[in-house]
Formats: structure tokens, sequence, C-alpha cells
């Protein structure tokens, strides 16, 4: 009973802290997908994102740190997936369409 | 009990479905697909899936299912997984009922190590064949609905998919609770921490060894008179569902382990 108390409390704080960490300290580098979206510009599909035609006339990839959660949020949507370089890549054009994007798949 | 535990699941079934809201970063440990578009929680099968196939280890998931395992154990599978309370009512079908070997409990630990991880570690993309395209949550949740409001690309897989959900509707009208005992990858994983759950049946000194317990178990666990826990053998199945405390003549099982 003893062992598996002090096993118990073990497990028990390995799990809040990775929990705590994952939630609050964890970061992931997702990059920009600009190839899909130059391959939708050229086949006439046209993506607005509110501010990204107004800012930038030429498009290059960008970065941007995600949180584990917001990883999580991205995962429920498929958004992100590894590119040929191991890069973490969003599957939607624009980072944009990741962070803090409501799941609807539509 | 039974009918109290029927009123929660169905709240609980409604809670998750009802989409007031949508916390899809937090995964809440129970089978509920997050591509149900009124889903408020992410499923953690699916995230472990998604993150196994970029080569990822979602620390938050994880922990939050040890943390829910290591105290209340497979509580929530017995009182607040939407998909066993359908199970529940689909075994109260009349239909023909039917018993299992007990090795087929080791399945789901191969659904999971097979299908949750490997597979998407190993074939993702080339194989979208992981447990989230055949889960029979998701065909109700979300490929149905998504099939009805978009159509389908695949017909096939979509097939697929109808054919294992009616498979596994039609088994556990036979068996009570088939899933959960066989297939479910999310019990598999809660199971491993059931041993150490805090909240657990636990029997008492006044119990008359009369087996009660043993014959009204939905997951068929053992009884034994002289260890720790209720149930000795098999005590991983174990969903708290109490219906043990509710029936036993001497009042003998107490819930806090």
């Amino acid at each position: 009973m003893r062992i598996r108390k002090i096993f118990w409390v073990i497990i028990f704080s390995l799990s809040v802290a990775g929990t705590i960490y994952g939630a609050f300290f964890r970061e992931f580098l997702v990059y920009d997908n600009l190839e899909k979206f130059e391959k939708l510009k050229n086949v006439g599909i046209t993506i607005k994102i509110p501010g990204y035609e107004s800012t930038e006339n030429k498009f290059e990839v960008q970065s941007q740190w995600f949180t584990e959660p917001e990883v999580v949020n991205a995962m429920t949507f498929e958004g992100i997936s590894r590119y040929k370089d191991g890069k973490l890549t969003s599957n939607y054009p624009d980072l944009r369409m990741l962070k803090g994007r409501l799941p609807c798949p539509t | 009990m039974e009918k109290l535990r029927l009123k929660v699941q169905l709240a609980f079934a409604a809670l998750f479905n009802i989409g007031l809201f949508q916390w899809h970063n937090i995964c809440f440990p129970v089978l509920n697909c997050h591509s149900c578009p009124t889903s408020i929680f992410a499923c953690p099968m699916g995230i472990l899936g998604q993150f196994a196939g970029i080569g990822l280890i979602p620390l938050t998931v994880i922990g939050l299912m040890a943390i829910a395992g290591l105290t209340i154990g497979r509580f929530l599978c017995g009182w607040a997984c939407p998909f066993g309370f359908v199970q529940e009512l689909l075994y109260k079908i009349p239909y023909l009922k039917f018993n299992i070997p007990s090795w087929t409990r080791f399945i789901k630990y191969g659904v999971f190590a097979g299908l949750v991880v490997a597979v998407p570690i190993y074939l993702t993309p080339e194989s979208s064949l992981y447990f989230c395209r055949l889960c029979p949550v998701g065909t109700i949740e979300s490929a149905i609905p998504w099939a009805i409001i978009n159509g389908t690309t695949n017909p096939g897989h979509l097939a697929l998919r109808l054919a294992i959900l009616f498979s596994i509707i039609i088994l556990a009208m036979g068996h009570r609770r088939f899933f959960c005992k066989v297939l479910c990858p999310l019990g598999a994983c809660l199971s491993v921490f059931n041993r150490f759950a805090v909240v657990f049946p636990e029997r008492q000194e006044t119990c008359s060894e009369c087996g009660s317990c043993n014959r009204l178990c939905p997951m068929e666990t053992t009884p034994h008179p002289k260890d720790f826990g209720v149930f000795v053998k098999k005590p991983e199945e174990c969903i708290s569902c109490l219906d043990c405390r509710e029936k036993c003549p001497t009042h003998a099982v107490k819930l806090w382990g």
C-alpha cells in the first residue's frame, strides 16, 4: 500500500508538472504556408485576410510562436503539419488563419 | 443509481455538444469528436493522433489524462462519456445478448498503440486510416453531419466508417459497453491509471461475499475478499458506475479507495 501511494505521488506530480509546462511554457515555431497561398492565387482563388493586402506587397515566409494549447486548437482542424525540411508549417495559407481560429472547418 | 447515472450522462452529452462555446485548446478526457460543429472540447485521442503524425508529444493532453486517471480513474467513462451513454441505451434494446472472451479487452491497447500512435507516426500522410478516420464517435458526430451538409468526396471511406459504426451498434446491443471493453483507446489509457485511482469502489469488512457486485458489474470485474479494492481481477476495467454499491445487501462497498 505504501509503495502504491509513493508511486501515485510521483506520477501525479509528474502529470501536474507536465500539464503546467505544456499549458504555459511550451512553445512551437510555426511557419506560413505561402506555397499553398501562391498555388491558390495562380488558379484564380483570392484569399481575403484582413490586413494582409494592405500591409504586404511581397509575400514572405513568416513564423510565429504558438503555445501548446494553440497548437492543440489548430490540430482540431488539421491546421499544422511538417514540411519537407522538418519545420512545422501551417496547412492554411497564413498563420492568422490558425491562431485563435474557431474550429469550424468551413 | 442507474437512472441518476443516465441523467448525468445525458447532461454531459448535451453539455459537450451544445455549442455554447468552443474551448478546443483544452482536451476533456472523454471520447467526443472535436470535428463536431457544436463540440466544446478537443478529443484527447484525436489530438494524440494528430501530434503523433507530426512527431510531437502533447504534454497537456497526456498530463490531463493522467491527472484524471489518477484521481477518478475511469469514472468519466461511466458517468460522462457520451458514447458510453449511447451504448448503455443500445444495450436496453431487446436483442440477442452474448458474452465475449476475457482476452478481447486487450484489443483496446492494440488499438491505442496501433491506430492512435503507430499509424500516424509511420504512415501519415500516406495512410489516413488512423483512429479518427474510423472512430464511430467521429462518424456519428462529424462524418455524417458533414456528409449531409457538404457531401462527400470519398464515398468508399464513408461507407467503411458507416459499416464500422453499424457493426459496433449491433455488438453494443448484444453486449453491454462492447466498445468500452474491447476497442476504446481512451479507455485503454485511463485503465492504466485505474488501479491507482483515489476515487475507486472499495469493499469493507462487512462484506458477506455474496458475489452480487460481481454479477451486476457491467464491466465484468471480479471481486476478491482479502485485498485492496472491490475488484482485484480486472480492476482496470471498473468504470465506477456504482451499481455494486447500490445493490450490495450489506452496504459493504464504499467509493473512496
